[in-house]
């Protein structure tokens, strides 16, 4: 595919990280994509956000470290990742208590950026 | 040692460097040091990311910890040829990969 | 328009899993065309054949095998999920020593990329 004809997918994370099953199908959903090479963005809102925070321990429960695996994202050339802000700040987070560096979007930013996408994922 | 059908370990905690020898051999590969040195990244990635690694991200890795020179496909093909990281990861002792990569 | 879809839910929690099932059908009755059906997490549930749904409640296995066999649409489960749910077609119930295939010959178990 031309660069011209790359669409810009965008995989929504809403979930939280060990709430359910769907979190962590949805994070190699995302690996998946990476590992072939997709251009998209991930963007965590709600109570998404809270994959990413910093220090989780899954051992006990017997599931991955979703915050650790998410690491990872930058061996995947992806450097930063999108975060719904008003959703940080809800669960009284800021960024240094997240495992990677993230934009942040207000509300009209993830309006916009919710619009621009080509193809939408919402998980 | 329990092995399944296609060569992966049943239980992770019988992995020793002489069972990974023991898988190499089922592949037709004779470890060298230079074997030695991605199968180590490889348990390490695996420590630090609880997951095994799928091609792309192996490169990078490589790149990282081994240098340009080694961070190659080619380079990993040479040493673990048709699937790197699916037959280094087997030889590593890993989970056996629930996914196409 | 050509669509692909994605599907979460599996065919008894709720009806959204039927109601992306009746969508994809009125998608294509408009003349629209539907490449591929991607069934993720509980999802892949939609695509067992030994479900046994009552006489007098709906199929929740036929509207995707039409899906397949009348219009050509890809059924796609991916692989991670259905391991985990149990949906097997021969090669995996093969590859890890399982007593059969679960999954509708409709669809197909693969990678997201594949």
């Amino acid at each position: 595919m031309s660069a011209a004809e790359k669409k810009r997918s965008l995989v929504v994370m809403r979930q939280s990280p060990y709430g359910g099953s769907l979190a962590r199908a949805s994070v190699d959903l995302a690996l998946a994509m990476g590992a072939f090479e997709q251009n998209y963005d991930l963007l965590f809102m709600g109570a998404g956000v809270l994959q990413l925070v910093t220090g989780q321990d899954s051992q006990k429960i017997g599931a991955k470290n979703i915050g650790r695996i998410l690491t990872s994202l930058p061996l995947y050339d992806m450097e930063s990742v999108y975060v719904d802000a008003a959703a940080l700040d809800r669960y009284g987070l800021n960024e240094a208590d997240l495992v990677l560096p993230v934009s942040l979007l207000d509300e009209s930013g993830l309006r916009s950026f919710l619009n621009d996408a080509d193809h939408l994922v919402g998980c | 040692m329990a092995f399944d059908k296609e060569g992966f370990l049943r239980d992770l905690d019988d992995w020793t460097p002489e069972v990974a020898a023991q898988i190499a051999t089922g592949e037709g590969i004779q470890l060298t040091p230079a074997h030695w040195e991605v199968l180590n990244l490889l348990r390490t990635y695996y420590a630090q990311y609880d997951a095994s690694p799928a091609m792309r991200p192996l490169v990078k890795y490589c790149t990282l910890k081994l240098g340009i020179e080694k961070g190659k496909s080619i380079y990993l093909l040479g040493l673990f040829p048709g699937s790197p990281a699916k037959i280094g990861s087997k030889i590593a002792g890993l989970p056996k990969p629930d996914n196409c990569l | 328009m050509n669509y692909t879809l994605l599907v979460l839910s599996s065919p008894t929690s709720g009806h959204s899993a039927q109601t992306a099932a009746k969508f994809a059908h009125s998608v294509i009755a408009r003349g629209h065309s539907i490449e591929r059906i991607f069934f993720l997490d509980e999802g892949t549930t939609n695509g067992s054949r030994a479900a046994v749904f009552p006489q007098d409640e709906a199929d929740k296995l036929q509207p995707w095998t039409l899906l397949a066999d009348e219009h050509g649409v890809e059924l796609v489960l991916c692989i991670a999920s259905a391991l985990k749910h149990g949906m097997l077609d021969e090669t995996e119930a093969d590859r890890y020593a399982r007593a059969g295939a679960t999954v509708h010959p409709a669809f197909i178990i693969s990678g997201w990329a594949n």
